[in-house]
């Protein structure tokens, strides 16, 4: 009676746990199905299927420009929070100082801070400096980096930390001791020890910047759209296998960046 | 050589330390405090028709959101859609993330992949798989005619259900994985003690589980709750112009009416409800278990 009943749960338990599973990968599904549909209408069931609609993207402007605008960013973000977090990381997980835990925190902030008063906020900010400066930011490339560069600190700055963290010490003293000084020790021992950490905060970020669309929306300017806000901008009108092709293109790159990902930390215990 | 080994190695000096870490936090504080004290400023700025912001010091546009029917009806909507997503959340994410918290299968990276990958794709893109179920030649309408069930197409698009369904979805990831880092944590040992003094499954779950996993339910549902109250693409896509949500509210009036102030305002209220309701509903579970 009793192991009916815990069998009984059991059951339960993973029909409920892998419905939802299902349910949160249903929305890719659909969408990948459509891609493949003969006709332009997605009316159920389809009249045939056909590849043409992944040619189809090339033909449409927004769709080019907006991967090619997301690429550029996402690398540039990543290359300039790579840059600034590693370092800060380094201090965070090795340095014990009052404070530690708060500036860690603080670091994390731009991942808690919702997307849309994050764009707000950062669309007045480069209107104001702007006019103190007179320089065009606002639509600007650089201004677009500068916001996505706020996203991907936060995941460079978690992974760094967590993979510094787990590093035993031996190899750097045995550096030092054998002359090797701060600099030489940090990037002949300890980078390529954390390597794992490093390359999994840069595609966390690359992917966290490449897919953001609510700051977005408020930081680009006219003839220079992120792909995600052009597959919004689609959406809005209609409908079709086209803009289906190019969000699975979306979704394929990113599985890849995952994929990736994995090979070098297990994504089970970073995320 | 001597003074280098004096300090505990592997560790920089002060200085060096300061100029490690200052980078990223002037960055960070310059990039998201001052813009957000910015828009602060602006929203006490008066709007003029024609003439744009005017700088002023006054509560006008505040007082325009808390006394205009209409904003009190897009904010009761949005914090309505919002804890229906994050109760749903809840209640299916917890199994979800307990299994993957208690496999021993090979493939759970599999798994946690195949949970991770929607929730990097994009909001879009994942609107964009529900407009093919829910439109009225869709997936849902076509098998329900299909199976004889209906005879005309339902209404699925462009209703609150819609947006629900979609931000659930979208959440659903950061609630699984927030619950499953702090399920890992908890012994089996303590459900094995509850079952073989007779407990039933879900009286172990409700007397040992959720209270042990009490943290990471309430970081899972601040979590959820806070992205369900700022969704954007989803009430767009799925709702249409006229689901007006929060989100789409503060876009429409500083991008397509360019009333800075008023859209500042609106922005400050949606992150002071959304604050307020958080805290709250902490209060409220911490009371209820601890």
């Amino acid at each position: 009676m009793m192991a009916d009943g815990r069998l009984a749960g059991r059951v339960a338990l993973h029909g409920v746990a892998y419905l939802t599973l299902s349910f949160i990968l249903m929305p890719l599904v659909f969408v990948t199905w459509l891609a493949f549909f003969a006709q332009e209408i997605p009316s159920f069931p389809p009249e045939g299927y056909s590849l043409k609609w992944f040619g189809a993207i090339a033909n449409n402007r927004n769709f080019v420009t907006g991967l090619w605008t997301s690429m550029q960013v996402a690398v540039a973000a990543t290359a300039i929070g790579l840059a600034l977090a590693v370092p800060a990381s380094l201090i965070l997980a090795r340095r014990q100082f009052a404070g530690n835990a708060v500036m860690n925190q603080f670091l994390l902030l731009p991942l808690v801070v919702p997307g849309v008063v994050m764009g707000t906020a950062i669309y007045v900010f480069q209107i104001e400096t702007e006019i103190a400066t007179g320089l065009p930011i606002l639509g600007s490339l650089g201004g677009l980096v500068a916001g996505h560069t706020l996203i991907v600190i936060p995941w460079t700055v978690r992974l760094v930390t967590a993979s510094l963290a787990g590093l035993d010490r031996a190899a750097e003293e045995a550096a030092q001791s054998l002359g090797a000084n701060q600099w030489t020790t940090f990037f002949r021992v300890t980078l390529p020890a954390i390597r794992p950490g490093v390359v999994a905060g840069a595609l966390f970020g690359f992917v966290t910047s490449f897919g953001n669309l609510e700051m977005s929306l408020f930081l680009v300017g006219p003839g220079r759209i992120t792909l995600p806000i052009a597959i919004l901008q689609y959406l809005e009108w209609k409908i079709d296998p086209t803009v289906a092709a190019v969000s699975v293109l979306q979704i394929v790159l990113i599985a890849a960046a995952m994929i990736i990902t994995d090979r070098y930390v297990k994504l089970a215990r970073v995320v | 050589m001597a003074h280098v080994s004096q300090r505990p190695v592997g560790e920089p000096g002060n200085l060096t330390a300061a100029g490690l870490l200052v980078p990223a936090t002037i960055f960070v504080a310059i990039g998201l405090l001052v813009p957000i004290a910015i828009l602060f400023r602006y929203s006490l700025n008066a709007f003029v028709p024609g003439k744009l912001m005017v700088d002023a010091l006054t509560i006008a546009n505040y007082v325009k959101f808390f006394t205009d029917p209409f904003y009190l009806q897009v904010l009761w909507r949005t914090v309505r859609v919002a804890v229906a997503c994050t109760i749903f959340c809840l209640i299916f994410g917890f199994p979800l993330a307990y299994v993957l918290a208690r496999t021993q299968s090979r493939h759970k990276n599999l798994l946690v992949m195949a949970i991770v990958l929607p929730l990097f794709v994009g909001n879009a893109v994942r609107a964009a798989g529900w407009m093919v179920a829910f439109g009225s030649k869709g997936f849902v309408n076509a098998s329900l005619m299909g199976m004889g069930l209906i005879s005309v197409p339902i209404e699925i698009m462009y209703t609150e259900m819609a947006v629900v369904i979609g931000i659930i979805a979208v959440n659903m990831p950061f609630m699984v994985l927030t619950l499953q880092s702090v399920i890992e944590g908890i012994d089996r040992n303590v459900e094995e003690a509850a079952f073989s003094l007779g407990a039933p499954p879900m009286t172990m779950a409700i007397r040992v589980l959720f209270p042990l996993a009490l943290p990471g339910i309430l970081a899972g549902v601040i979590l959820t709750f806070i992205l369900a109250m700022n969704a954007y693409a989803t009430p767009v896509l799925l709702g249409g112009p006229k689901f007006q949500t929060m989100g789409p509210l503060v876009f429409s009036t500083f991008a397509q009416q360019n009333n800075w102030p008023f859209g500042g305002a609106v922005s400050f209220i949606l992150m002071t409800v959304t604050l307020i309701l958080t805290v709250a509903s902490s209060l409220l579970i911490r009371r209820r278990y601890a």
